[in-house]
């Protein structure tokens, strides 16, 4: 029994490393694809300084010498993005230092981009150029046996073969060459590629206090699209105070001022204008308490927004299950938001769509919320006809996201919401 | 006196209107947008417009736009705007268009109604009433060097109830002062301000522009 548990264990990681073998070389094959991609840019560069520097002794040289670091600086940055699409980051430098070639030579940056160029687009090339041939040759020749007889007879010899193949014998003879051009490439090509990357990972990646100014910048830019929003926020607010509770405030002085002069003139006609005084009061008061539960509701800062979403669910008349995974907090406002899409939404749910369950999904992928609230009723709902959902509309807008609503008629109704965290 | 009133806050609305019924005066129609409130002008041909600042679509200007081209259309409309808060460059917009007739006034004054049909009538009569409170935010911005700045404490308090749009005789009941007194001070304020001494209402309104487009410019 045991042993035979163990073996069945064996074969699963044999699998598995087997998968993991493959992925391996895929990737291998896909950065040496794209190493001599940017290899080739850098050996064209290359030969373009060459070049100018010859142009230099007729003197034309001098005209385009400038221009060499900007062209030096394109081909590294491409070297930078690619290597942080399968690595850590490498942040990009944008534009090269202007004011001539002396300058540009002081700059310990463009130094290092020159000892790259030279290196990747020489060795960088030549690693490029021999795993890909080699892995596509293999492939080539291991399939040869199938194929060879469709060539046309005088041509029928691929590369790394000397001879020329004119039967069975002879082909698989080339299959051969392919299984040890596959052999090759599956021991060495892994390693060629960490060798390709290996220059730009230690030449290109900015020194210390470069990147961290860039960082800087980075992070100002998206500082201010958060204080963009909090000003949008911040002017949603005032307008829901000055059209709702000023308004009926302003109503209440003129109604109590009209009331006083009615009070003088024919005091039975003024309990119908303070009637009127007080019920505009009333609305004020209703409409200061909605603006300040609509800044920030308590609850989300007691209970954090898994907690506000289960209270609101365990209030639904409507069934809802609610399922948070959003690890860290969100900004607070974000945070306010999804609450809000969240109580409107099973509002309606509760109103219009007489499902029998609802749900409440919310997610964080990298640094976006996503909300999701489903039913099963019987849809047809539209985000124009007043509902709750104009307003939770232009909240989301304020914050950059995104609001979907499918409700075909028959249900089922969704809600995706796609905020970003702000954090 | 005949009276078009364009305010999108239904309640309020219907507030002002039922306040000035009371008083016999004749709200002629009541509106709830720019459009509206135009054709409602050109319909009833009022006497006063009642206008609210921010109506819809954008709720910023509109009613100041609305109330020029109101006057373009039917030149000799006395315009009162209400406004929930202190603009002055609304204040400016309208008063720059020109003309007698123009009152600028804080919604809440409604609720004073004594002040709020005394300034009604002196817009309907061809004069002005400025909101203290605009003109208490104008003096505290101008600039160093303007005729502005030379006046007097006491000369800024009659510039004020000018621009309110008070008589003489009620600027000294409100100064305790003489009305020769007024006077005397409305003639330093527009030599000061470089204005031919004359104390026309059409000077008096100058003045109160002048003030006005400073703090615009300068402010």
């Amino acid at each position: 029994m045991e042993k035979r548990a163990g073996s069945g264990a064996g074969r699963r990681t044999r699998r598995e490393g087997v998968l993991l073998r493959v992925r391996v070389i895929l990737d291998a094959f896909e950065h040496l694809v794209g190493g001599l991609g940017t290899a080739l840019l850098a050996f064209v560069a290359l030969l373009w300084i060459v070049l100018v520097g010859l142009a230099c002794a007729v003197g034309i040289g001098f005209l385009l010498a400038p221009g060499l670091p900007r062209v030096v600086r394109s081909v590294a940055d491409r070297e930078r993005s690619r290597l942080s699409r399968s690595g850590p980051e490498i942040i990009k430098l944008g534009p090269a230092p202007s004011g001539g070639l002396r300058a540009a030579l002081a700059d310990s940056v463009v130094r290092r981009e020159l000892r790259w160029l030279l290196i990747h687009g020489t060795l960088g090339l030549f690693l490029g150029l021999a795993g890909v041939t080699a892995a596509l040759n293999s492939v080539q020749d291991l399939t040869y046996p199938l194929w060879w007889r469709i060539l046309p007879r005088d041509d029928a010899a691929p590369t790394f073969v000397f001879w020329t193949v004119q039967d069975s014998a002879d082909a698989w003879g080339v299959a051969l060459v392919g299984v040890f051009l596959a052999v090759i490439f599956l021991t060495l090509g892994p390693g060629m590629a960490r060798l390709q990357a290996l220059p730009g990972q230690r030449l290109l990646v900015p020194p210390a206090d470069i990147d961290l100014s860039l960082r800087i910048a980075q992070l100002t830019a998206t500082r201010a699209a958060a204080l963009d929003a909090h000003a949008t926020e911040l002017r949603r607010i005032e307008r829901s105070l000055h059209d709702g509770a000023q308004n009926r405030l302003v109503a209440v002085t003129v109604l109590l001022g009209a009331s006083r002069r009615a009070l003088a003139r024919d005091p039975s006609s003024a309990e119908a204008i303070l009637d009127r005084a007080q019920y505009a009061a009333e609305q004020a008061l209703a409409e200061l308490r909605a603006v300040v539960r609509g800044i920030l509701p308590p609850v989300l800062a007691d209970r954090g927004l898994a907690g506000a979403l289960d209270g609101l669910a365990a209030a639904s008349v409507v069934p809802c299950k609610v399922d948070v995974d959003v690890p860290g907090r969100c900004a607070v406002s974000v945070e306010a938001t999804a609450y809000f899409v969240t109580s409107e939404a099973l509002t309606n749910i509760v109103k219009h769509s007489r499902a029998r369950n609802a749900t409440v999904v919310a997610r964080r992928e990298g640094d976006r919320l996503l909300l999701r609230i489903e039913d099963d009723g019987v849809g047809g709902a539209d985000v124009r006809d007043g509902t709750g959902l104009t307003g939770i509309r232009s909240r989301i807008s304020a914050h950059d996201g995104r609001l979907t609503v499918t409700s075909p008629p028959g249900g089922p109704t969704t809600i995706q919401v796609e905020l970003p965290c702000g954090s | 006196m005949r009276i078009v009133i364009a305010e999108d806050d239904p309640l309020l609305r219907e507030g002002v209107a039922l306040l000035l019924r009371a008083e016999a005066l004749d709200v002629v129609a009541t509106t709830d947008s720019p459009d509206a409130f135009l054709e409602a002008v050109d319909h009833h041909r009022p006497d006063v417009a009642i206008v609210d600042v921010r109506m819809p679509p954008t709720h910023t200007d509109e009613g100041i736009k609305a109330a020029v081209e109101a006057r373009r259309r039917l030149p000799g409309l006395a315009v009162l705007v209400l406004s929930a808060y202190v603009e002055q460059a609304f204040a400016t917009e309208l008063l720059a268009a020109g003309g007698d007739g123009l009152g600028y006034l804080l919604k809440e004054r409604v609720g004073r109604v004594e002040q709020f049909l005394d300034a009604l009538h002196r817009v309907a009569g061809g004069g002005t009433a400025i909101d203290p409170d605009v003109v208490t935010q104008l003096l505290t911005r101008t600039r160093p060097d303007s005729g502005l700045q030379q006046l007097t404490a006491r000369e800024r308090d009659v510039l004020a109830l000018m621009s309110e749009g008070l008589g003489n005789a009620a600027i000294a009941e409100r100064l305790f002062v003489t009305e020769g007194a007024v006077h005397k001070h409305i003639r330093n304020i527009f030599a000061k301000l470089g204005l031919a001494p004359t104390d026309r209402a059409d000077r008096r309104v100058t003045a109160v522009l002048r003030y006005l487009e400073e703090s615009r410019r300068h402010g």
